[in-house]
């Protein structure tokens, strides 16, 4: 039914409304630029085949429903996207698309410089 | 409440953090060649200027200024949407069938559905939060004219509200008046005026 992988992607996230990405108009609302960035690459590896992108949905609301669990409803530090980062995180991992290892050193490596100059440098 | 979850347990500068952590991964996956540079870029693109609410916006403005199209849109949305410089994909995919209720003098009409699959979301991008809620629907069926005046659409009591129910065969979408005051607009400008709430039925066009 759906001619594009984004299309289905984005449509079937909207089963309820603490799944669904904040957005505004029609449009994807992003409040800062690495939300793009963590909304793409999850797309982006699952539509290359990564994962089944209903494993990181079901990863994503089993991340917001720990999140709920641990949380008032009206906490203020509730972030959607920080939530959808957490879920990134441990999809890239489970599906092997990076090792645990790797991962964590590199977060390791990034808690220690504390900022985005931490990033390794690219072949890019 | 503190949490157990070690993800969860940020630091005060877990913005940082987040926005170090995403760059990183990008950089390690196009390192690895699993992506590219523009990988995420033309998934973005997909959401920003492929599909959405502004493809509406265009089939509608059109049809304000060309009455052929107008005919065309509402007796055959796909074709009319094949008449526009729109991506692939964007309608006549199996099921994918949309159709146009024009709003008159007479007739206001309204979408609702269950299921936010049944979106139109070509033509109309992401819904809105509340178009999934039950209590929206429930109203809207039984007290429709309440709903709309709660959105600001003040109608007539001699106007017949129709609410059309898009579904995974036929997704409805609403084609608005043109408001009085936009005869000088062109049509780019005409198109700015469009909402995706007015493509549902639940706002009027605003000059």
């Amino acid at each position: 039914m759906f001619t594009k992988f984004e299309h289905f992607a984005a449509t079937s996230l909207m089963g309820s409304s603490e799944e669904a990405p904040p957005r505004q108009d029609g449009h994807l609302q992003f409040d800062r630029d690495w939300e793009k960035l963590a909304f793409g690459v999850a797309i982006a590896l699952s539509k290359q085949g990564y994962f089944e992108w209903e494993e990181f949905r079901q990863t994503l609301i089993a991340t917001i429903a720990e999140w709920e669990a641990t949380h008032e409803l009206d906490d203020p530090d509730w972030d959607y996207y920080q939530c959808w980062l957490a879920a990134l995180e441990k999809q890239v991992v489970a599906s092997g698309v990076l090792a645990a290892s790797e991962w964590e050193a590199l977060v390791a490596q990034l808690l220690d410089c504390k900022g985005p100059t931490a990033a390794p440098p690219t072949n890019q | 409440m503190p949490s157990n979850y070690p993800g969860f347990g940020y630091p005060p500068d877990r913005e940082t953090m987040s926005a170090a952590k995403v760059k990183a991964l990008e950089s390690l996956l196009i390192e690895k060649g699993i992506i590219t540079s523009q990988t995420v870029d033309t998934v973005l693109s997909h959401f920003e200027t492929k599909m959405g609410p502004f493809n509406g916006a265009k089939l509608v403005a059109r049809a304000w200024v060309d009455p052929e199209f107008k005919d065309l849109l509402v007796a055959d949305c796909n074709a009319a949407c094949q008449q526009m410089d729109f991506p692939e994909g964007m309608s006549g995919a199996e099921g994918e069938h949309m159709r146009v209720a024009e709003n008159t003098p007479e007739v206001h009409n309204v979408i609702v559905c269950t299921l936010c699959s049944c979106y139109p979301w070509p033509t109309l991008g992401l819904p809105p939060y509340w178009y999934k809620d039950p209590t929206f629907r429930a109203r809207v069926t039984r007290e429709p004219r309440v709903v709309l005046s709660e959105f600001g659409v003040e109608l007539d009591d001699s106007v017949e509200v129709r609410l059309w129910d898009t579904s995974g065969q036929i997704r409805w979408w609403v084609l608005p008046m043109r408001p009085p005051g936009t005869e000088n607009m062109s049509e780019a400008e005409l198109a700015e005026l469009l909402t995706p709430e007015a493509m549902m039925g639940v706002a009027t066009v605003k000059v």
